[in-house]
């Protein structure tokens, strides 16, 4: 297929604002989560979208998925409108794209085991029975975890391993679409490293398509092939993720690329009780 | 250097769990000058924000320090009275916290909250210390400070809060700042923002800092010097350049390979395998045997001592 495995076109999200009362008196005013956005993802694409709180790339996440819809404009799974698909509550659509949450710890029940949660979604992709203990073991090697991790419950398990017990859950409706939702932020920097080279590793093998949202351009720049910068609900900046990061042309993207930390490297004037530690920089 | 202005020595906390005590923090000791900014990394369960509780004495009904002192300006914080470390938090020694938005009581105005801090401490007027919080609110960037005392902690943004919380730390003019991780729930351009206003509060104030921090690259931007903790010991520490560019413990060198950065090269990050230990499953020897690449026989029996070598200390059997 050569058009377009996701596209946008004009989508606007709003919510309304203030109480009763003031919408009673016609004071409620609305609060654009996402304004007027169009773009398209092509199949295969591991696309980072970058902002900061209030940019809106969350809702965009959310409209993707159909867990909200948008207030106007229209979202095209494989060139088909989102809002027809969606009549069909179970339909092969949800399967298609599958998503990962930011807090792994209450994003799985945390009185199923880690074998039952799995074995659960496999049934809803219709695994017959004998087949789904394999398919779960498969899944868990896929994702780096043992077999053991099976009878586990979530709480038995570090923060880095339930995510990617997520990631395994996500997988197992064999999704063309995967979206991220700060799948690492809330993890220390070594287990954030470890899920990112698995999210690497798995687009290549799988040919998925990645939406990966993140507000960590280091990051995005290690895992993504393109970048979507967004601002106020607004796209403000896109493009092939190197060639943005290496010469950013609008003014918000330089701002977030400066704001990254530098380390030593980044210390503007170098204080005097430090001097062992300016003589090495050089 | 001159004489410490905090002392931590040989500090051990341990919660308390059914089957007795669960140690924490083992033997933590590092020292902290006048106007020095000293950053703490590790993962979560290093014990870091720990063993900074510990030396506020405010670790809670769960968990106790059970060894070592904590010499602050000559006095061992650990032998003092309640009354006495209600004098010394907050005039002498001010923390702030990750969670802005849960440190300061919503139902209370941003001025009342900076004042009461005041009051505590010094005896002045109302009006002094209104006059104080202004001062302090503009020192920490907060813009129209005289309106902004009657706001609510509501009407301030998450980056606002933050500045209130430094701005009551700093108040009364304290010796010591400790910041627990204070930038981590802030979007990235306001991080950058609070990192820098840290470094002008240190060098406008003369005010030493703990910064605590799981971002090797975002402390050694602002600190003279960096203690990296593993397993509730101090695995390595000394100059931020030495610490970030030639560490010797395998595990400081991994903690800075595997964040990825703006430049550099691409590829698969460095990853540490594995898991930090658990709290009351320390390894016998060194804590970070189970994950070291370099880890031999002699690690997994014995914790290696924290050795002195010129300006730093290393505890590994087989540093790099």
């Amino acid at each position: 297929m050569s058009g377009p495995i996701l596209a946008l076109r004009g989508v606007t999200k709003s919510y309304p604002q203030g109480g009763l009362l003031d919408r009673l008196l016609g004071r409620a005013s609305n609060f654009v989560a996402l304004d007027d956005v169009t773009l398209q993802i092509a199949r295969g694409d591991v696309v980072g979208i970058v902002g900061e709180s209030g940019s809106g790339k969350s809702t965009l996440a959310s409209l993707a998925v159909g867990l909200t819809r948008p207030t106007t404009g229209e979202i095209l799974l494989d060139g088909e409108p989102l809002a027809a698909l969606m009549r069909d509550h179970a339909g092969p659509w949800r399967r298609r794209i599958q998503m990962v949450f930011q807090d792994s710890g209450s994003a799985l029940n945390p009185r199923k085991t880690i074998a039952r949660c799995l074995a659960q979604t496999l049934a809803l992709r219709g695994v017959p029975r004998a087949t789904r203990e394999d398919e779960s073991m498969a899944l868990l090697a896929l994702v780096g975890l043992g077999s053991e991790m099976a009878p586990r419950l979530p709480h038995e398990l570090s923060g880095g391993q339930r995510q990617r017990v997520g990631l395994a859950r996500a997988l197992a409706m064999k999704p063309d679409i995967l979206i991220a939702d700060e799948p690492v932020s809330s993890l220390d920097v070594s287990l954030q490293a470890q899920v990112i080279n698995l999210l690497s590793r798995l687009t290549r093998e799988l040919g998925l398509t990645l939406l990966f949202i993140s507000h960590d351009l280091a990051v995005v720049r290690t895992l993504c092939t393109r970048i979507i910068v967004m601002r106020k609900g607004r796209i403000v900046e896109e493009g092939p993720c190197l060639d943005v990061l290496a010469r950013p042309a609008h003014p918000y993207t330089q701002l977030l690329i400066s704001s990254v930390p530098k380390g030593i490297a980044g210390r503007r004037a170098p204080a005097a009780a430090a001097a062992s530690a300016t003589s090495s920089v050089g | 250097m001159s004489a410490p202005l905090l002392r931590i020595e040989e500090l051990r906390v341990a919660f308390r769990g059914t089957g007795g005590l669960i140690e924490a923090v083992r033997g933590v000791d590092f020292g902290v000058a006048p106007g020095e900014v000293v950053g703490i990394v590790g993962e979560s369960g290093s014990g870091k924000s720990l063993s900074m509780l510990a030396v506020m004495r405010l670790l809670g009904a769960t968990a106790r320090a059970t060894g070592g002192r904590v010499i602050f300006d000559g006095e061992d914080l650990l032998a003092a009275t309640e009354a006495r470390m209600r004098e010394i938090r907050g005039r002498d020694i001010a923390m702030v916290f990750q969670d802005p938005q849960s440190s300061l009581n919503p139902a209370l105005t941003i001025g009342r909250q900076v004042t009461d801090v005041v009051r505590a401490h010094r005896r002045v007027s109302a009006s002094e210390a209104r006059r104080i919080a202004v001062e302090a609110l503009e020192r920490v960037g907060i813009s129209e400070a005289g309106r902004r005392l009657d706001a609510y902690p509501h009407e301030f943004s998450g980056g606002m809060r933050q500045r209130a919380l430094i701005a009551m730390a700093i108040a009364c003019r304290p010796r010591l700042l400790i910041a627990d991780e204070p930038t981590t729930a802030l979007d990235v351009t306001v991080q950058a923002q609070i990192v820098e206003l840290i470094a002008e509060l240190r060098r406008d104030l003369g005010l030493a800092v703990i910064f605590i921090s799981h971002n090797l690259h975002l402390v050694a931007e602002i600190v003279d010097r960096v203690v990296v903790m593993y397993g509730g010991k101090v695995v390595e520490d000394g100059p931020a350049a030495d610490i970030e560019l030639a560490a010797r413990h395998p595990y400081t060198r991994l903690l800075r390979a595997c964040v990825p950065s703006l430049h550099g090269p691409l590829g698969p990050l460095a990853a540490i395998e594995g898991a930090p230990p658990r709290l009351g499953r320390m390894p016998a020897g060194c804590p970070f045997a189970p994950r070291c690449p370099q880890a031999a026989d002699a690690c997994e029996r014995e914790m290696p001592p924290l050795a002195t070598d010129g300006a730093r200390r290393i505890a590994c059997w087989r540093p790099q």
